[in-house]
């Protein structure tokens, strides 16, 4: 599996996303982001935001149209190559996302764990120095059914950022969040892009990215007309 | 006729076009009511069949596919040899006391009972050969599989099917982490393993409690070497093979049907029905294997 340095690191081509399994309107969607990309997508829907954030990382069957990742075609690609790609996508979703037979240190680097070889002190350092940026006491070892909703979002920021993703897709992580979180995320999200990561950041509403409005790259609506770019003033 | 204004109720009348198609050609009509007929009919008989053994061909792939990935060097990384590491010790090191006991339990009942009447007939030089024919081959495992099976593959069954039903174990697939790689394959090989482990653990605490029954009641004279060489001494060829094969295929049924129910269920299943059918299927299996095992041998 070669993947493309250069060139769009997430490229949606006219991908019909299929109803039936997605909920995403049956319309052709064209994106690209480029490394070092950030872009906002406002979507009114939480699921639908969550189904186009799993079509980003090839979850979602598609009717026509393509979607490639480094610039390869996910549709193409074996079980096995899957993986390892979506192995470099951080992702904060608002999907249940904690397994409970994990406890909170294991669930925030088992990406880590399965697709490098990195040495586990340096994996389980790596999680402690982004949880002390997000504002954690260190790596929360508890069972995530006994962390607070706040203590299992600054670990669901740890988990996406955690070993250099390529690709973020962040599900609107800052609502409801406390005011501390939102300096560590905005750093985090540009220290990622300095390394030529590419940032999808579905919000609700406007309000959220605005005090970041000067580092977005393009502003997209998705609702029922499809994917829509926004021209921002 | 009245209420020709009121709106049709939908299917409460013959569409006007079909209805007029039809009386047009009235055996074209017929011919195509029948056809339908036929159709509706063959699709009822094929849903049901398929429905009726679709778990058992998830089964047979699912077999394949942990056989074929457990071979693959690839396949063993740190996270799966953690949650291989981590159901073994549960199916082993959880499980191991209430086998003992269950050992010990059939001991008494069984072991030192057949030993009794045996030695009541003038028939024991056949002690061995049942022991060994009921106790340790047939009964053993069932009850071994049946300790798995209450112990683990429903704790397995309940696990799975929440983390199915919650939505979790998409957010895995969408991190790259392969439920069937990460899940499945560790906890059906280490059921396995626990199954030839639990079982040997049950044979040898059944037949040290019958002797030692029979010892105290004075019915064996015997020392233990003796009567352990005995039972040795009563297995043929065959048992050797299909003895611990029967205990690693009931661990390995457990431990796949159990996550395959489990990663099966849909958003209509709750704890109220994954657990009977976890059960039910669990308890099929384990007699199928058993059955299977004890045909020709």
């Amino acid at each position: 599996m070669e993947t493309r340095t250069v060139g769009p690191l997430l490229e949606l081509n006219k991908a019909v996303p299929s109803f039936e399994e997605s909920g995403l309107p049956p319309l052709p969607f064209s994106m690209k982001l480029m490394p070092g990309d950030c872009v906002v997508v406002e979507a009114r829907s939480a699921s639908r935001a969550t189904m186009f954030a799993d079509l980003c990382c090839g979850l979602v069957p598609l009717e026509e149209g393509a979607v490639k990742f480094m610039g390869l075609d996910w549709a193409e690609l074996h079980d096995r190559e899957l993986n390892a790609l979506r192995g470099r996508i951080g992702r904060m979703t608002r999907r249940p996302s904690w397994p409970e037979f994990l406890n909170t240190h294991l669930a925030i680097t088992l990406q880590q764990l399965h697709h490098t070889n990195r040495p586990l002190d340096e994996v389980v350092a790596e999680a402690a120095r982004l949880g002390e940026l997000f504002g954690l006491p260190g790596l929360p070892v508890l069972p995530p059914s006994r962390l607070s909703d706040v203590d299992l979002l600054r670990a669901g920021c740890v988990r996406a950022f955690m070993g250099r993703p390529r690709l973020l897709l962040l599900e609107d992580p800052l609502e409801a969040s406390p005011v501390d979180l939102l300096n560590p995320f905005l750093s985090a999200i540009t220290e990622a892009r300095d390394r030529g990561a590419g940032v999808i950041w579905l919000v609700r509403g406007n309000a959220v990215w605005q005090g970041y409005r000067q580092g977005i790259t393009s502003l997209w609506r998705l609702a029922d007309d499809g994917l829509v770019e926004v021209r921002t003033a | 006729m009245s209420g020709t204004n009121e709106p049709r109720e939908p299917g409460g009348e013959l569409d006007p076009i079909l209805a007029a198609d039809a009386a047009s050609h009235p055996h074209h009509g017929q011919k195509f009511a029948l056809r339908l007929w036929v159709y509706e009919k063959l699709g009822l008989v094929g849903r049901l069949t398929r429905r009726q053994i679709r778990f058992f061909l998830i089964m047979l792939g699912a077999s394949w596919g942990v056989i074929f990935e457990s071979f693959r060097t690839h396949s063993w990384r740190r996270t799966v040899r953690f949650e291989f590491g981590a159901t073994l010790n549960s199916v082993v090191g959880g499980g191991m006391v209430a086998t003992l006991f269950a050992g010990t339990l059939t001991g008494v009942a069984a072991v030192s009972q057949t030993i009794y009447w045996l030695g009541l007939a003038g028939m024991t030089k056949m002690t061995g050969t049942i022991l060994v024919d009921v106790v340790i081959r047939e009964i053993a495992p069932i009850l071994v599989g049946m300790l798995l099976l209450g112990r683990n593959g429903m704790l397995s069954v309940t696990e799975l099917g929440l983390l199915t039903t919650g939505g979790e174990i998409r957010s895995m697939q969408a991190q790259g982490l392969d439920p069937f790689l990460l899940l499945v394959m560790p906890r059906t090989l280490a059921f396995t393993v626990g199954g030839f482990t639990l079982g040997i653990l049950f044979s040898f605490a059944a037949l040290l409690t019958g002797y030692v029954i029979s010892r105290i009641s004075g019915v064996v004279t015997n020392p233990v070497w003796t009567f352990f060489y005995d039972v040795i001494t009563a297995m043929s060829r065959a048992d050797y093979l299909v003895i611990p094969l029967k205990f690693i295929a009931v661990g390995f049924v457990v431990g796949l049907g159990g996550c395959l129910t489990g990663l099966t269920a849909t958003n209509e299943d709750n704890l109220r029905t994954l657990l009977p059918r976890g059960f039910s299927r669990g308890m099929l299996i384990v007699m199928a294997v058993s059955v299977l095992f004890s045909l020709d041998l």
